[in-house]
Formats: structure tokens, C-alpha cells, sequence
């Protein structure tokens, strides 16, 4: 299988900060790729590179065998907290509509195919009882289904998805998860930033990161004891079911606090 | 029906209302993306800052459009050279603008003995005075203001949802942001004849907030809000010409008013619903 996104010493900043080191990376076509790795590793500012949305500083990234922007038409990228500003008049068929945009332009109506791709990704993601809803009368995870239905809604050979699970009730989260694995069954390659070191494990492909990729390739060759302490640091892991290293949850942060 | 038709037998009155109109339309679907987007500060500092340019047009003796426009472009280059060249959040920039621009006008009009060129007349216009040459410009303008917004409508609507995401969908967010920024002066420069730059902000707020309130999707808010501004223009010169007040002051402060009686009634509604629901 080749690689959809190849990363040669890539080099990425915000602002004056350099956010990711120079790395080599690549993210392998039809998986589901993990990146994990601490806050503020560079987890989504990778995505954003990929997607197009942030330039690379140093180094070459080649997305679908072109640079990100060339190849931004085929990636749909699911962002973190999209926050939609309270009174935006937008019904979740409205929004979820949207994804159609890059395809319809700024006249084009919409055929009976981009009819049908919203009410297969809005069916998918069961929230086509909720079409006429505002979307700010729903929940957290019903918000997320429908951010979730309008990034597979758009056309896409590349998925990116920014901590899609975090915080969601367990139905949310269960429906957004059967998306991911479903995806590349569809030829689709999956991408997707977790805290999750389980989530992580059930993935095909792992980049770890802090401050740079750490390590990119099989979750078992990456997700080391050695690893994972050189990327959260001695003492932040914790013994699970005898072998097993946890990565610290809020949980354990408050009780290293009081 | 005298009450109805009296305060329009005159041909000044006629032109008075077809101003209070185009402006109300103009301002109705360029409002509608000032509120959605939160630029109602802009909006306010930007009323306030064509001011000197109206000002010095009149010392000039030159249009006054081309005035506000100029004062207008001022404005927007300055705040965004103050946005790039500091960390200072926008606010600030705006705010320094703001009183800048609106103490400058201050400035030149003290300097200025004319009617036309009185801080009363800019800033609350004079809907009687309106000609049949100003028609005919700000109906230009509204066909172009209308025609534009339509034709950013996509990129608009991407933009306000979020502009990553429109980043992502191929529109351009710095670009609706800008073309937004010219449909406001346009509106602006369009309607403060009639209105006055300070009571064209009453029209660019206070129907499309009110709208909000009841509008489902922004196709709805906007066609509501262009329905509350002709209303409003209407309402607001007949109540002038019966009460014997400002027509401008008073088309302004009808939407005003009619955004805290559909608040209330929304409200009470709201509450209704919530007690039918807990006793089911």
C-alpha cells in the first residue's frame, strides 16, 4: 500500500514557536492512523499541516503525492471545538449540507447526488431526526455526530479527524467510532489525534509526538514503555494490569495536585 | 386611512419613505452578516468614522460620498494596520479609531457654517431632504450591495460557521471577510443621506437582531429583517409625521423597540413551553 502523506524532516511553527521539530513521518493509505502524544505535542498542528491550513517551515510534506494545498480538494479535516457563534441561524441538515460547498461552488445547486451523500452521512451518523434542529439546541456529542456527518459529507480520500471522542457521551462516541473503522473499508484513509492509549493501540498505524514525531509506525513497535516515557516524561505513567503503561488522566493529575 | 396616508402626499415625504426603504434593504442584508459574524462594534465605529470625510467633503465642496468613502477606506486600512502591527486585541484597535476618526470629524465641523455640514445632520441625517438624484445613486447602491452579498453568500455563511473550515471548502475567508467589509461601507455610505451615519446603525443592528429571534436559517433572518426594516422606515415616518419628532431618530428607534417586544414574547413562549414539558 502506498503512503498517502510522506513528512521529510518537516518543520512546522506557529507564530515564532517552532511547534514540530524536524521529523520523518509517513501515514500509510485505507488505515486508521493514530497520532498521541501529551498537550501541546504538535498533535493538531500536524493535522492542520496536512490539511493545508498551517505551511511547513523546513523540510518537505507530500500529501496524495503534491504538496498539502494542491491536495486540500480530497481531504476532509473534522476540526477540533468548531464553535459555532450562539444566534447562527443553522439547521443540522444546513450544516451538514455545507460539506458541498468545494463541489457546488458559489451558484452550483445541488444535484440528487449531493442530496443523497447528506442523507447518507447524516443516516450514518443518526442524526437525520435531528435535520431541522438548531445547532445549538443539541448536546456535545449530537454536535459532534453532525460535525462528524459533514466532514464525511465532503468528498475526501483523507480524513482527518481532531480528538473526535474526546468528551462524548458513550452512543456519540460509539457511532462516531464505528465511522472510523468503516472508513477504510470505503478506500478512505483515516487520521486521527488521540489522548487515548487504548484508542491508539486499536489503530493500524501510530505517530507518537512532543514537540516532534517521536516515533511513527505499528502500534506495538511505537507505543513502548520506552517511548511513551521519553514522549510524557519519568513518573507520568502508571502501571495498568500488571505490564500495561496508562497514560495520566485528569484523574490522576488532580491527585498529584492536592 | 388619512392617519396612513398623510404623513406620504408629498413628493418630499414619497422620496423620504423610498430612502428609508433602500437603506432598510441595503442595511437589512448587510446587517444580517455584521450580527451573525459579531462585528457590531466595527459596525458602531464605522458609522462614527466616515464622519470626518462627510465633514471635509463639505468644507471642499465635493461630494459626500466620495468623503465617507475615503474615510471609510481610512478606517479600514488603519485598524488593520493597528491588528498586524501590535498584539492589542481588535477591540482596541476599533475603539482607537473609533474616537480618532469621530474627534477629527468633531474638529472640521467646528470649523464649518453650514447646514449640511452640522454634526446633527451627519450623524441623524434628514430624510425630508432627500432628492430624487440621491434615489437614484443609493438605488444603484442597492442593487450592487444586494447583488454582492448574494454572490458571497457561500463564502459568507462558511465564514461565519467557522473560518477554518471555510479555509478547508476552498472560500477564502480573507476574502468574504474584506468583501464583507466593502458591503458595510457601501450600506453605510448609501443610506446615511436619508438616515444619518449614526441611525444607519440603528437599521444594521436592530432588524437583523431582532430577526435572530424568530429566523431558523439565515435566508429567513435576512428576508425578516429586510420585512422590520420597511416596516420600521414606514412606522417610523408616520409616527414622525403624527408626533411631530426627528423621522430619522424615529425610524431608528421603531426596530429598537420591536427587538424587546418579540425578546419578550419569545421569551414567554419559551417559559410556556418549559411548564407544558414538566408537567408532561
Amino acid at each position: 500500500m502506498p503512503d498517502v502523506v510522506i513528512g521529510q524532516q518537516v518543520v512546522i511553527t506557529r507564530g515564532s514557536q517552532v511547534a514540530i521539530s524536524a521529523s520523518d513521518f509517513t501515514i500509510p493509505q485505507g488505515k486508521i492512523t493514530a497520532i498521541i502524544g501529551p498537550n501541546g505535542s504538535g498533535k493538531s498542528t500536524l493535522l492542520h499541516a496536512i490539511a493545508g491550513l498551517l505551511p511547513v517551515s523546513n523540510g518537505k510534506l507530500t500529501v496524495l503525492e503534491n504538496t498539502p494545498l494542491i491536495s486540500s480538494s480530497q481531504i476532509s479535516y473534522v476540526l477540533q471545538y468548531t464553535t459555532v457563534p450562539t444566534g447562527t441561524p443553522l439547521t443540522v441538515a444546513e450544516a451538514v449540507a455545507m460539506a458541498r460547498y468545494p463541489r457546488l461552488g458559489l451558484f452550483g445547486r445541488p444535484s440528487k447526488e449531493d442530496k443523497r451523500v447528506v442523507a447518507s452521512a447524516m443516516e450514518r451518523l443518526k442524526i437525520t431526526d435531528l435535520a431541522k434542529r438548531h445547532l445549538t439546541e443539541l448536546s456535545g456529542g449530537q454536535r459532534q455526530r453532525v460535525y462528524v456527518a459533514q466532514g464525511i459529507a465532503q468528498d475526501h480520500a483523507i480524513l482527518l479527524l481532531d480528538e473526535p471522542l474526546t468528551g462524548l457521551d458513550i452512543n456519540s462516541a460509539k457511532t462516531i467510532d464505528s465511522i472510523i473503522h468503516e472508513e477504510p473499508d470505503r478506500g478512505c484513509s483515516v487520521v486521527l489525534t488521540t489522548h487515548d492509549l487504548e484508542e491508539a493501540r486499536a489503530a493500524d498505524h501510530v505517530i507518537l509526538t512532543a514537540g516532534m514525531v517521536m516515533a511513527c509506525g505499528k502500534p506495538e513497535d511505537v507505543l513502548t514503555n520506552e517511548n511513551l516515557t521519553s514522549a510524557y516524561g519519568l513518573g507520568s505513567l502508571h502501571e495498568h494490569h500488571g505490564t500495561n503503561l496508562m497514560l495520566p488522566t485528569e484523574h490522576h493529575l488532580d491527585d498529584h495536585a492536592h | 386611512m388619512e392617519w396612513f396616508l398623510d404623513p406620504f402626499a408629498l413628493g418630499f415625504q414619497q422620496r423620504a419613505l423610498a430612502g428609508g426603504i433602500l437603506a432598510g434593504l441595503m442595511t437589512a442584508v448587510v446587517g444580517t452578516w455584521l450580527v451573525l459574524r459579531g462585528m457590531s462594534f466595527f459596525g458602531d465605529a464605522f458609522v462614527h468614522g466616515i464622519v470626518p470625510g462627510i465633514a471635509a467633503a463639505v468644507v471642499f465642496d465635493i461630494n459626500p460620498l466620495l468623503g465617507a468613502a475615503a474615510a471609510a477606506l481610512v478606517m479600514v486600512l488603519a485598524i488593520e494596520l493597528v491588528n498586524r502591527q501590535t498584539a492589542l486585541s481588535e477591540d482596541t484597535s476599533i475603539g482607537l479609531l473609533f474616537v480618532g476618526m469621530l474627534a477629527l470629524g468633531v474638529i472640521i465641523i467646528s470649523r464649518v457654517d453650514s447646514y449640511s455640514g452640522s454634526l446633527t445632520t451627519i450623524l441623524f441625517g434628514d430624510a425630508l431632504g432627500v432628492t430624487s438624484q440621491d434615489l437614484i445613486v443609493q438605488a444603484i447602491l442597492a442593487l450592487i450591495v444586494i447583488s454582492v452579498a448574494t454572490l458571497f453568500y457561500r463564502p459568507l455563511l462558511a465564514l461565519s460557521f467557522n473560518a477554518d473550515k471555510a479555509q478547508l471548502w476552498g472560500l477564502n475567508p480573507g476574502r468574504s471577510h474584506i468583501a464583507l467589509l466593502i458591503l458595510i461601507a457601501a450600506a453605510v455610505i448609501g443610506s446615511f443621506q436619508s438616515v444619518g451615519t449614526l441611525l444607519v446603525f440603528g437599521l444594521l443592528v436592530g432588524p437583523p437582531a431582532t430577526a435572530a429571534l424568530v429566523s431558523r436559517t439565515v435566508p429567513r433572518m435576512m428576508f425578516t429583517a429586510a420585512l422590520i426594516s420597511v416596516f420600521s422606515v414606514w412606522l417610523g415616518l408616520t409616527l414622525s409625521y403624527h408626533l411631530n419628532t426627528a423621522g430619522s431618530a424615529t425610524m431608528a428607534i421603531v426596530p429598537v423597540v420591536l427587538f424587546f417586544i418579540v425578546l419578550t414574547f419569545t421569551r414567554l413562549r419559551t417559559i410556556r413551553k418549559e411548564k407544558v414539558a414538566s408537567h408532561a
